[in-house]
């Protein structure tokens, strides 16, 4: 249990004006999960990809079960054993269960697959991982939460010894992480070293041995999770203390900006009813379905209602599509920020200025650039946007900044209320209170703001009040200082007895 | 455990819920319902001269509906097929003219042909060109050679000692049934077998169904798009081969907008442009609409004007019911299902 | 980007050096002028660059042939008769401009080029009678003499050298009937493969030959049109095979060998007439697939009407403005014994 299975010392990697990894460490046991820590851009995607092949180091030395590696290509680190379980999954989702394990390694029999027997093999392993699929399901038909069990199962398969697991979690509901935890843990005994790379710092406790720590492209420190505690690791992290991980700020509360009343919209949004009050941050919690997401695509204008008043500041408007309510000054952050918040193959300035045109063009129709600049210019100074320069391509930004474009093209109009759905998702620490002191910002702006999360956390952090959400209604509303986890809990799971009817007479 | 259940009982409904099955079943009733109709409004249409007939005009547009079904689903086009189809006719007409034994004729031309395949294959695959470019370029330099080939003038007659070539090609029957077409079911039977039971099938869906998850599992990716276009290019060789066996010249128009139909026949029956999935099966059925409306509409005499628009309408029509009738297939909830998180 | 352009120009100039041994013509014009085009149209580039005759240099009167398209047999040999003329007469810079396909708005593209180039004389086929004849209009104003080869149109010029297609199918119409009489077939249908509705010396063609079946006991289908392709063509006669027909007209080359050949396949038994000469054609004759064609003389049509323009532009007077250039009928009599 000793013996490194993953030795790298001094390793150098640089991108074309970026030094990704300066002088680099990295340790893993056989039979221990390490938690490999650090904000977004410290290096740990880059230091990974070495690991299994897909970047070659500049430098540096790297063995793996003892062996110097001088050329690793991604076949051959597949051949030691290495696997990686990206955040974004990488299935081919048109193909079966066990056509995906076996990708690339597909088993034949005098030039024809051999279909059943990968069947049966792939039925093995799945059993194994306690997961109930079929493996002549289709992969684009299933669940995000068993799409990465079958990119457990692919990597089992292949006999990996040293599995790379990127955020596995931030899809799962909390029954499914256990379930992972439980199939990590029997990696574990099993001999297998997990590198595990997540944000979710709270759940580290329940499965991580060691930790390592990277902060901007460097080696910060190693030491076993038993001898540290949260407040340490985050410092090391951002390399400063962050005083309060939730920044509370009190306003007073003014006049109301927006009514829903009887909002309906299919399956998941029920009657719902709810005010919306200047100088509050007002969040919705919930488990996942409860019908959150659906609510604020409704009062958007993306999903047809099927009844419902929305009322701004005391005048009934009528939002049939995402340009009414924009127009009115509600405005979404969506969930997907890559594929519904931005369109990642422009640059930042043509993003911030997309929903903005009506504002920035001439009466002919042409985009009036010097406006633009002077908007975008904005945008980026007042969010803190860190970006080479606004030509670059949204996609190239990290999490967090990505995330302050969607909120900034917002903010360039005057929106009245910013409705934000799961904006911390995969970002790190120092940038998700850069997100929490904006809506600190608009809330004290007297702008409404909207907060759907399923951090429970972060919901009680950072919102005046809290209204739960379970299967499509609202179960309950508290304010946040007479609330407490359990209590939230309670609503979210507050679901409708099917039994009603049979009431004793 | 329900779907288990349900799942060992092999009804219509699980056979419909493989992947394109469905389509395939639409449109294959789409199919006999214009039958059904052209018989009714000719009765020569069934007559069995013309069933024969039919056939042999549908084969060479499966043959080559399979080759730009192999493109498609790794999530290509390949534009150039109706040019191969003409620069086979042309190569192999004029190697005939001059003497050439007619087999060896086919062979060099079928060589030429794959080396178009090989190169559009070089150019998507390793200089990344847009396929859409890539063979919109082949094809022009292959109409530009057919063009060439024989001096910028359609050949002559091939001569007697082709006779065996035209008799393999297009003349001749077998147990009844013209050549062209049992070359196709060939053709078919192999390219299927090929795509459905050897590795190079399955990596041929992954490329296109995600490259980079295929790429990183291991799979040459580049290998595999050149090998969908060496079969684009070889059937529309085979295609050029026969038109030069039915004609007994080489014309070089010939082959003209056949990528198209090409394109048609793989759609109507469920191949997706845009990758990773689609049966050949389903190609036949679309080659067969497609041949069954050209011949029917002679039949039943309807007006030229007339005809473009009924085909047009048709094939749209045939990929829209099929889209209609299965809008709550489990496909489009997995889209569903990243929005239910809330 | 510079790698891809390199690996495109390599994979063009491979092919076209690998097909040169097959026919030993101009294959490194080709190459030249198609790493040049780039994108489109390469063969009108070659052709035309092929097609280009240049006399001794010193008072050259330029003259340019305009035709519908650049590939057809027909054209081909319009041009062939010109060159033979221009070459025969000697003072005349000749050149043969065509787009690749029967395209109105091409077609006016080309005059235009010619009119930039310094034309003293086109030689055109017009695609339709009034489709160009603005462009016709700005070159007579330039002062440049226009002669009509094949197909003319709605605007005057010095002569016109053509085919009566009208007066052509109506003889076919007769060939026809008279084969049938001889077959002693009385009634039936008869089918007809044309080219497109839009060209007009097929349609005169056809109109001509319905206008011989007026009054007879025949009926005449539903026109099918293929194109001009052969292959395509040879469906649509099986097609009208199955359906019954006792005779089928072929309005064209392509047409004509489709004709024969489903014909031929079809064990014989069906009257076929056609159009335009080839070696098929000729040995579809031969085998009695064929009754007869109409055999056009395109390249009588390029070195008259040549002629006629060098006249014109030299001060000469025409005798004869509306030249018809005339068909022969070739049957099974006669098919030895043409050249």
């Amino acid at each position: 249990m000793q013996d490194y299975i993953v030795e790298m010392d001094h390793i150098e990697k640089s991108f074309p004006g970026v030094k990704a990894l300066d002088d680099v460490s990295f340790r893993l046991r056989a039979g221990e999960v390490m938690a490999l820590l650090g904000e977004n851009g410290a290096g740990k995607s880059t230091l990974v990809k070495i690991l299994s092949g897909v970047y070659a180091r500049d430098s540096g030395d790297m063995k793996i079960f003892g062996k110097e590696q001088k050329d690793l290509s991604p076949k051959i680190a597949q051949e030691l054993g290495v696997a990686i379980i990206h955040q974004e999954l990488n299935m081919c989702k048109h193909l079966t269960v066990a056509q995906n394990i076996f990708l690339g390694r597909e088993q034949t029999h005098s030039r024809v697959l051999s279909n059943r027997e990968m069947n049966k093999q792939a039925r093995d392993i799945l059993k194994k991982l306690n997961v109930d699929i079929d493996p002549s399901d289709v992969v684009g038909d299933l669940q995000v939460s068993k799409q990465q069990m079958v990119e457990i199962a692919k990597a089992l398969s292949a006999n990996a010894r040293i599995l790379i697991m990127d955020e596995p979690t931030s899809a799962l509901s909390s029954e499914e992480i256990d379930d992972l935890f439980m199939v990590i843990k029997n990696l574990k005994a099993s001999g297998c070293g997990v590198v595990y790379i997540s944000h979710r710092l709270e759940e580290l406790q329940y499965i991580v041995d060691r930790i390592t720590i990277m902060r901007d492209g460097k080696f910060i420190k190693s030491m076993d999770f038993a001898d540290t505690n949260m407040e340490d690791i985050i410092s090391n992290m951002v390399g400063r203390t962050i005083k309060e991980q939730f920044p509370r700020v009190e306003c007073p509360r003014g006049r109301k900006i927006l009514e829903v009343k009887n909002l309906n919209a299919g399956k998941l949004v029920r009657d719902i009813n709810f005010d919306l009050f200047e100088g509050e941050i007002v969040g919705f919690s919930g488990l996942m379905g409860a019908g959150r997401t659906e609510m604020t695509r409704a009062i958007f204008g993306i999903d047809p209602k099927t009844s419902g008043n929305i009322i701004l500041d005391g005048k009934d408007i009528s939002i049939n599509q995402p340009s009414d309510s924009i127009r009115s000054g509600i405005v979404l952050v969506p969930e997907d920020r890559k594929r519904d918040g931005l369109c990642t193959k422009l640059p930042v300035r043509e993003n911030i200025a997309l929903p903005n045109l009506d504002i920035l063009c001439d009466v002919f129709g042409t985009v009036n650039r010097k406006k633009e600049k002077i908007m975008t210019d904005k945008a980026i100074r007042e969010l803190q946007i860190k970006l080479p320069n606004a030509e670059v391509n949204a996609a190239a930004l990290s999490g967090g900044n990505q995330q302050k474009v969607v909120v900034g093209k917002w903010l360039a109009r005057n929106s009245r209320v910013v409705i934000f759905d799961e904006p911390t998702r995969g970002i790190d620490v120092a940038a998700k209170v850069e997100i929490y002191n904006l809506m600190n910002q608009l809330k004290k702006d007297g702008i409404g703001v909207l907060f759907v999360s399923s951090e429970m956390t972060e919901i009680m952090g950072i919102s005046d009040r809290i209204i739960v959400m379970c299967d499509g209604k609202i179960t309950g509303t508290v304010n946040t200082d007479e609330a407490t986890q359990d209590l939230v809990m309670t609503y979210a799971t507050r679901f409708e007895k099917k039994i009603t009817q049979k009431v004793t007479a | 455990m329900e779907r288990n259940e349900t799942r060992e009982k092999h009804t219509i409904r699980n056979i419909l819920a493989i992947r394109g099955v469905g389509q395939i079943a639409t449109v294959t009733i789409g199919l006999l319902v214009l039958c059904l109709a052209f018989a009714i409004l000719n009765p020569s249409f069934y007559s069995s001269r013309n069933v024969g007939n039919l056939l042999r005009q549908i084969a060479p547009i499966l043959i080559i509906g399979i080759g730009q079904s192999y493109v498609l689903i790794t999530g290509n086009i390949d534009l150039s097929i109706g040019s191969v189809v003409g620069m086979s006719c042309m190569i192999s007409a004029t190697l005939m003219t001059k003497g050439w034994n007619p087999w060896l004729a086919v062979v060099a031309t079928l060589i030429i042909c794959i080396g178009t395949g090989i190169g559009n294959g070089l150019l998507v695959a390793t200089c990344k060109l847009p396929p859409f470019i890539a063979t919109l370029g082949t094809m022009t330099v292959a109409r530009g050679v057919a063009q060439i080939v024989n001096n910028n003038y359609n050949t002559d007659a091939i001569g007697e000692g082709a006779e065996g070539f035209r008799t393999f090609f297009y003349y001749g029957k077998m147990l009844g049934i013209f050549n062209t077409v049992w070359i196709a079911v060939v053709l078919f039977l192999l390219f299927n077998f090929l795509l459905s039971k050897t590795r190079t099938g399955r990596h041929i869906y992954a490329v296109g169904s995600n490259i980079d998850a295929a790429r990183l599992s291991g799979v040459n990716v580049s290998f595999t798009t050149i090998k969908a276009y060496m079969v684009s290019a070889f059937c529309a060789g085979t295609v050029g081969l026969v038109t030069s066996a039915t004609a007994g010249i080489g014309t070089m128009d010939s082959g003209n907008m056949y990528e198209m139909y090409a394109v048609a026949a793989s759609v109507i029956g469920g191949v997706s442009t845009l990758g990773g999935q689609g049966l050949l099966l389903g190609t036949v059925v679309g080659a067969a609409i497609w041949g069954v409306l050209q011949n029917g509409l002679q039949f039943a005499g309807a007006p030229v004007a007339i005809r473009n628009i009924v085909i047009g309408i048709i094939v749209i029509f045939s990929v829209l019911l099929d889209v209609v009738l299965r809008t709550g297939r489990p496909r489009k909830s997995a889209k569903g299902a990243a929005h239910t998180e809330g | 980007m510079k790698k891809k352009a390199i690996s495109v120009v390599l994979g063009m100039a491979m092919l076209a050096t690998a097909i040169s041994g097959c026919s030993g013509s101009t294959a490194t014009t080709t190459a030249a002028a198609t790493t040049k085009a780039a994108a489109v149209t390469t063969a009108a580039a070659a052709t035309t660059k092929a097609g280009e005759t240049t006399a001794a240099a010193g008072g050259n009167k330029k003259i340019i042939l305009i035709t519908m398209d650049s590939t057809d047999q027909h054209w081909v040999n319009v041009d062939k008769g010109c060159q033979e003329e221009a070459a025969a007469l000697g003072n005349i810079t000749y050149k043969w401009m065509a787009p690749d396909k029967k395209d109105d708005a091409q077609q006016i593209e080309r005059i235009n080029n010619a009119i930039a180039d310094g034309a003293d004389a086109i030689l055109i086929a017009a695609n339709g009678p009034d489709a160009i004849t603005g462009a016709l209009e700005e070159a007579k104003a330039a002062g440049i003499v226009i002669v009509y080869v094949d197909s003319p149109a709605n605007t005057p010029a010095v002569a016109t050298f053509s085919t009566d297609n009208k007066a052509a199918g109506k003889t076919a119409g007769e060939q026809m009937l008279a084969a049938l009489a001889t077959a002693k077939v009385t009634k039936g249908s008869i089918g007809i493969v044309n080219i497109n509705t839009a060209t007009d010396s097929t349609n005169k063609r056809e109109a001509g030959f319905r206008e011989a079946f007026d009054g007879s006991a025949f009926t005449i289908l539903e026109t099918q049109y293929g194109e001009g392709d052969a292959a395509k063509s040879q469906d649509i006669a099986d097609n009208y095979i199955t359906d019954g027909v006792v005779g089928i007209f072929g309005c064209n080359e392509g047409a004509t060998v489709g004709v024969g050949n489903a014909i031929k396949g079809a064990g014989g038994g069906i009257v076929g007439v056609g159009f335009d000469r080839s070696d098929a054609i000729l040995s579809l004759i031969k085998d009695g697939s064929l009754v007869c064609t109409m055999v056009q003389n395109p390249s009588v049509m390029g070195s008259e009407g040549l002629k006629a323009a060098a006249a014109v532009l030299a001060g000469e007077t025409l005798t004869e403005t509306a030249v018809d250039t005339g068909v022969s009928i070739v049957d099974a009599s006669n098919v030895d014994s043409i050249k």
